[in-house]
């Protein structure tokens, strides 16, 4: 009852920045998936370093084959997506290393995964890293928190429930 | 109740834009959507986007969608074009 509650009694969440960089608006993101918010609304972090973090509490409930993208659900029900790079599907899983499995329960700064930016870039990519509330529509409002140079665990969203 | 099977043809599979686009396609309907990754028995609410990346559905795979309401015939033939279209 005790831990339950104090989540329900929450009114705000809020979500760090996976990597070290730059934090900028969604819509500076060239690819209209994500400038759009067809995925949701959120922010886009221009990696410094290629480890990326548990942005929140959460279970991974979706690791896609091939590692450039992680779906976390955090104890409020927000679910989170992170997208590095843009169109780094096609890589099929190269130059990228993941450090957890789909189900696990992880903690906000655990690492996540890796990936070579020098490489993902020389392979003709961008690396901005599209972070997003894909069950926007559940919440009051998402906010961008942060904008300019962030570290990892610097809050970069706030989720209004 | 309406259902109907289709075989992903997108090379990347049902994944960030085509996810997107179809969940919100599918969210404009009031019937209630399932879609099913035929490949590995996962089912999800095709109005959720998450649950909709989370099956995994990769170009090949055959998926099944379940509508069921007032508008279910509508989806049908509507959805059906749209992954015709799109996916």
């Amino acid at each position: 009852m005790g831990f339950l509650s104090g989540v329900f009694k929450k009114k705000e969440v809020e979500i760090a920045s996976p990597a070290s960089g730059r934090c900028v608006s969604i819509k500076e993101v060239p690819d209209p998936t994500f400038s759009e918010e067809i995925l949701g609304k959120g922010v886009a972090v221009r990696p410094a370093e290629g480890k990326f973090y548990a942005p929140a509490d959460g279970k991974i409930n979706t690791l896609f084959p091939t590692k450039h993208a992680i779906g976390i659900t955090t104890p409020e029900g927000v679910e989170i997506l992170l997208h590095v790079g843009l169109d780094t599907v096609n890589l099929k899983g190269e130059h990228f290393t993941a450090h957890v499995e789909e189900g696990a329960s992880v903690k906000k700064g655990d690492l996540l995964l890796e990936a070579d930016l020098q490489a993902i870039q020389d392979a003709g990519y961008q690396t901005i890293t599209p972070v997003l509330v894909c069950n926007t529509g559940d919440f009051a409002d998402v906010i961008p928190a942060a904008e300019g140079d962030v570290a990892p665990g610097d809050n970069i969203l706030r989720i209004k429930l | 109740m309406k259902t109907l099977e289709y075989v992903i043809t997108d090379p990347v599979g049902l994944h960030a834009r085509p996810a997107g686009l179809f969940v919100k396609k599918a969210a404009s309907y009031e019937s209630s959507i399932t879609v099913k990754n035929m490949e590995n028995g996962k089912s999800a609410d095709a109005k959720r986007i998450m649950a909709v990346m989370s099956l995994g559905v990769k170009q090949g795979n055959k998926i099944e969608l379940t509508m069921e309401g007032g508008d279910e015939e509508t989806a049908e033939t509507e959805l059906m074009a749209f992954l015709k279209e799109n996916l």
